[in-house]
């Protein structure tokens, strides 16, 4: 987002279309994703969704031609597409693959890839893009035709690792489209009449008050890690060439405290750490807002602590005692993805209008929300009451 | 068999063009082949951030470019002895180019010749040599257009607060040609002459902080109602900030600009406010002009001539009506001495 907001001189309203672009695409797609899987099957589903990501970052390349704005918002909402068709498809198409006793096995060892990529990309991105880019400065004294040259190789950075995404997405497709892989028939479970568990699911208020709960983690989450290079930036002063390592660090952070509560979800209830860590999330977003320096940067890296438990603990609490009806369920649980589309615009427009701190209000106010859903599941009973909550590893 | 070799040669297959990939990535990290280019960078001291700035940027850029850069650097901003001996050393090494900042206009002037009539190309950066022509090229920035730009503001800012104008100026000292020029630019922003009476009150500061404070206290004590102020650089404009608090002066009403952009006047200061608006001048293009003009020249370009102004933007977190200006983010990321 920041480099783009760099490349195109955009606010940080405009540039927020990004997340708004990459997460709505996830959201929207969540639906017809699971109809192609259902319909068609998961390597239709697995296929389509790498084959549309693909197409999305191909289409990077017309766009950086084009050097407009918009272009890149389709490019990136179509590889957004295909993610999410890929997500939904490749979960329960790992389920499929083998026997039901590993299955949990197979789907916790595809899911700690995700991290590895994304600290992988931002490595990547702090080490080839941002030190690469057109500083700011030097700007203020190019020519208009010096402007579009800086614009175009700028650009050309940040569509290299597209591509080069697309044709390893290539080669996947190829690989998958040619084999043949064995899968496991479904288990064929009793059919629930969908009204009936809509109905039932709207009507338990764990449920209902988790999904925005989710929505508002969701929301935290992609605040903080949109807006960390920004914040090191403009309020801290940190260089663009160096910026990418404080996101880098909030992953890291993310990572290692992801286990650390893994270790503690064992000694306490979930939604006492749940709570504990909402309520030291908000406390870091209270510090990014008023302490103007290395101080604040180091709360909004911390932040990443308090999230690194927020995801799969509220889907567990959420999904609770459901039984059959958690099918459906979680399906609402992800579609609260929504939040990481919406709020990092209104985390923008503070920014545009406070301050680039004062944007880490909109954070503390969504973990302040999940602190709420903590204390109301810790003062609520359940009928019936639940004989112990999971959390899932996301 | 032919099964076996199917489903190991998949993955086989998928590296080599994941491999094939990374090489095309990676591709553009090989430098080419270059002419070598050795450098010579003098600034006047490392006390300074500017300065400081200004060497770190030169020496990112000349890695980047390929160039050997050879630094050096006063002990004050009047330090000519280092810098003559600098200058000396560095056509020792045999040097391509010189950029220098002069910490006197003439007294490095023999030295630059003596380099140039041995070929080597030299750039005044920051601050000009007299003559000017002593030198192949001059890159600094506009300090006419920064004054001009903080007296618009200023100007515009009394007229949407309704004040009526009595000014105070915190000048450098005479005879300065960075602090003239700022001086005159402030005064044809603000649409007034020299002479005009809404000027209550001017001082030489030396640039000084504590200067600064000691000329904003004399001045209120013989106008109390100073309602713009203008000064030559950020240091000057904290100490006289530091004088208005100490008079109990509520800051809201009156109109404080300055010309620099260092980082530390910008987060303290002009973004609570403090500081109404700041001229930021960028150290970082006179490094990275330079260093690219000379490389440049010695791999078959042109020869650095002439005056390149490089750049001056006007930083406010309070814009006013009619100005054009940045806010205080922009101006953090671009500021010098972080």
């Amino acid at each position: 987002m920041g480099v783009f907001r760099g490349i195109f001189d955009m606010t940080n309203f405009q540039s927020s279309l990004v997340q708004f672009a990459y997460y709505g695409a996830y959201f929207l797609l969540a639906l017809p994703a699971a109809f192609i899987t259902s319909r068609y099957g998961y390597k239709v589903g697995v296929l389509t969704g790498l084959g549309l990501a693909a197409v999305g970052g191909v289409l990077f390349v017309p766009a950086s031609k084009a050097l407009v704005y918009g272009f890149f918002l389709l490019a990136l909402f179509t590889l957004a597409a295909g993610l999410s068709i890929l997500e939904t498809s490749a979960n329960p198409f790992v389920i499929a693959l083998g026997s039901e006793e590993t299955a949990t096995q197979r789907l916790n060892l595809a899911q700690a890839f995700n991290p590895v990529g994304a600290n992988v990309g931002v490595l990547m991105g702090a080490i080839l893009i941002l030190p690469g880019l057109t500083s700011e400065a030097s700007k203020t004294i190019m020519s208009p035709d010096e402007l579009l040259q800086s614009q175009e190789a700028d650009l050309s950075l940040v569509l290299n690792p597209y591509l080069g995404i697309a044709a390893v997405l290539v080669i996947i497709w190829l690989l998958i489209a040619f084999r043949k892989i064995p899968i496991l028939e479904q288990p064929k479970g009793d059919a629930v009449p969908v009204g009936n568990v809509a109905t039932r699911l709207w009507h338990n208020r764990h449920y209902r008050y988790g999904v925005v709960a989710q929505f508002f983690n969701v929301a935290a989450q992609t605040c903080t890690w949109t807006f960390t290079i920004l914040y090191a930036q403009d309020v801290v002063g940190i260089s663009e060439k160096n910026s990418g390592w404080f996101l880098q660090a909030s992953l890291i952070v993310f990572l290692i405290a992801r286990f650390v509560m893994v270790w503690l979800l064992g000694i306490f209830r979930p939604t006492k750490l749940l709570l504990i860590m909402a309520v030291f999330g908000v406390a870091c977003c209270l510090i990014a807002m008023f302490s103007l320096n290395i101080v604040g940067l180091i709360a909004v890296v911390a932040i990443s602590a308090a999230l690194s438990l927020m995801f799969p603990t509220i889907y567990g609490v959420a999904l609770s005692g459901l039984g059959e009806d958690a099918k459906f369920g979680a399906a609402g649980l992800v579609m609260a993805i929504l939040g990481g589309a919406l709020l990092p615009m209104v985390h923008a427009l503070v920014m545009d209008v406070g301050s680039p701190a004062l944007g880490y209000v909109v954070p503390g106010v969504c973990l302040a929300f999940v602190a709420a859903y903590a204390l109301f599941d810790l003062r609520t009973s359940r009928d019936p009451k639940p004989s112990a909550t999971s959390a899932v590893v996301q | 068999m032919r099964g076996n070799f199917r489903r190991m040669g998949a993955p086989k297959w998928a590296l080599v063009g994941l491999s094939m990939v990374l090489m095309a990535g990676f591709a553009g990290c090989t430098p080419d082949d270059q002419e070598p280019v050795t450098i010579g960078l003098i600034t006047k001291q490392e006390n300074n951030p500017y300065w400081v700035t200004m060497r770190r940027v030169a020496e990112d850029v000349a890695k980047s470019e390929g160039v050997t850069l050879l630094t050096a650097t006063g002990t004050s901003d009047t330090d000519i002895d280092s810098e003559v001996n600098a200058i000396e050393a560095m056509v020792d090494e045999g040097v391509d180019g010189i950029l220098i900042a002069g910490t006197d206009s003439k007294g490095v002037v023999p030295a630059i010749e003596a380099a140039r009539a041995k070929g080597i190309t030299v750039i005044a950066v920051d601050t000009p040599v007299d003559p000017l022509s002593a030198v192949d090229a001059f890159y600094a920035t506009d300090n006419k257009r920064a004054g001009e730009m903080v007296g618009q503001y200023a100007a515009a800012k009394a007229k949407e607060l309704g004040l009526e104008p009595q000014v105070a100026i915190l000048d450098l000292a005479p005879g300065i040609s960075s602090g003239e020029l700022r001086r005159e630019g402030f005064l044809a922003g603000f649409g007034i002459a020299d002479d005009d009476p809404v000027i209550v009150g001017s001082t030489d500061t030396s640039g000084d902080r504590e200067l600064g404070k000691v000329a904003m206290v004399q001045l209120l004590a013989q106008t109390p109602g100073i309602n713009v102020v203008y000064t030559v650089n950020e240091p000057v404009a904290l100490g006289a900030v530091e004088a208005l608090k100490d008079a109990g002066v509520d800051l809201g009403g009156v109109v404080v600009v300055s010309v620099d952009g260092g980082c530390e006047a910008i987060k303290t200061a002009v973004r609570p406010g403090d500081i109404d608006a700041t001229a930021q001048q960028y150290p970082q293009n006179m490094a990275r002009k330079g260093v690219t003009a000379i490389a440049d020249e010695v791999r078959g370009g042109e020869k650095p001539s002439g005056y390149l102004d490089t750049g001056v933007e006007l930083i406010t977190g309070d814009p006013a009506p009619g100005v054009t200006s940045r806010d205080v983010a922009f101006g953090i990321r671009n500021c010098w001495g972080g």
